[in-house]
């Protein structure tokens, strides 16, 4: 963030409406979401837990945790027939179950909000929220409204998109 | 799928887990032959999950076990219950489970918060037929 402001500063003015967006939007196109366990599997998280990229940008999801088996699957109803909790106008997604080092990449042409989850965890709350672009995308759909399809817990895990676009990334520490 | 252990309960009372420790010698090393299984070529796990090895387990006695868990030379390590919270919660109770061999020289108990096969939380109950076993199973 510090970087991104530095070069506003010094850029002219007709850019800076670009460079005022989060910062994690001009960021590299490639993401990395780590599935991580504590070591008795008490604790099990994505890391980030929130994330901001911009459209077209490619998800890496990757199995770092060497005693269990994870999935990123989206809230879609082609999955499990849950309710959708991405834009109407993606593709959904599912990783299946990745073993530990195994990964999984999706690439996001949408913009908008991406609530997704792993499902043997999902009573453990192992969810995460990605968000592609800003609000001023053509396209964009915010987040879902639904409450009826999830748990509290999951509900109360997942970061505003306000949240998301001030820190860029969420990172999540031993899954706290 | 608890009634393989109501069955062994109600007919054979402590003499099932008798039968299953000794009559069972071929449980000591792996694999374990029928009925079980190894978990890793029916779900989604590492062959060698650290902290619990090598697991098999027979399918009907699912989800608290016996699981028995061996390190990587194949010597039975740890017999492993996993038991869900809700189920507890709920009234169920898991009587005269089998070992797989009778000497346990440690039991640890702690919480899991699911994985493929057993995926909500429930509680890991380990015990350990040796001293070095926790340090085998390690990693």
């Amino acid at each position: 963030m510090i970087i991104a402001r530095r070069r506003a500063l010094t850029m002219g003015g007709s850019v800076f409406a670009a460079l005022a967006a989060p910062a994690i939007l001009r960021a590299a196109p490639l993401q990395v979401v780590k599935m991580q366990g504590s070591a008795r599997g008490e604790r099990v998280w994505f890391n980030p837990l929130g994330v901001a990229i911009p459209a077209d940008s490619t998800v890496r999801f990757v199995n770092h945790d060497p005693g269990n088996g994870h999935t990123a699957t989206a809230y879609h109803p082609d999955n499990f027939d849950r309710v959708r909790r991405i834009p109407q106008a993606a593709a959904p997604w599912d990783s299946d179950f990745l073993l530990p080092d195994e990964s999984f990449e999706v690439t996001f042409t949408v913009p908008g909000v991406y609530d997704y989850y792993c499902i043997p965890h999902e009573m453990a709350a192992m969810v995460g929220r990605i968000v592609v672009g800003t609000p001023l995308d053509t396209g964009w759909e915010g987040p879902s409204t639904d409450t009826t399809d999830v748990s509290p817990e999951v509900l109360a895990t997942l970061p505003t998109v306000e949240e998301i676009h001030a820190r860029g990334r969420i990172e999540q520490k031993d899954g706290a | 799928m608890f009634k393989p252990m109501i069955l062994s309960a109600t007919l054979l009372a402590t003499s099932a887990t008798f039968a299953f420790a000794e009559g069972h010698a071929a449980m000591l090393q792996s694999p374990p032959g029928e009925p079980f299984v190894q978990v890793s070529d029916v779900l989604p796990l590492p062959a060698f999950i650290p902290g619990l090895g090598t697991l098999f387990v027979s399918p009907d006695t699912l989800p608290a076990g016996p699981f028995l868990a061996y390190d990587h030379d194949g010597m039975l390590s740890a017999t492993v219950y996993m038991t869900p919270l809700d189920e507890l919660k709920n009234g169920v109770s898991y009587d005269d489970l089998a070992v797989g061999t009778h000497e346990v020289i440690a039991v640890d108990v702690y919480y899991n918060a699911g994985h493929p096969g057993v995926d909500v939380p429930h509680a890991h109950i380990v015990l350990y037929h040796d001293a070095e076993a926790k340090a085998r199973l390690a990693e």
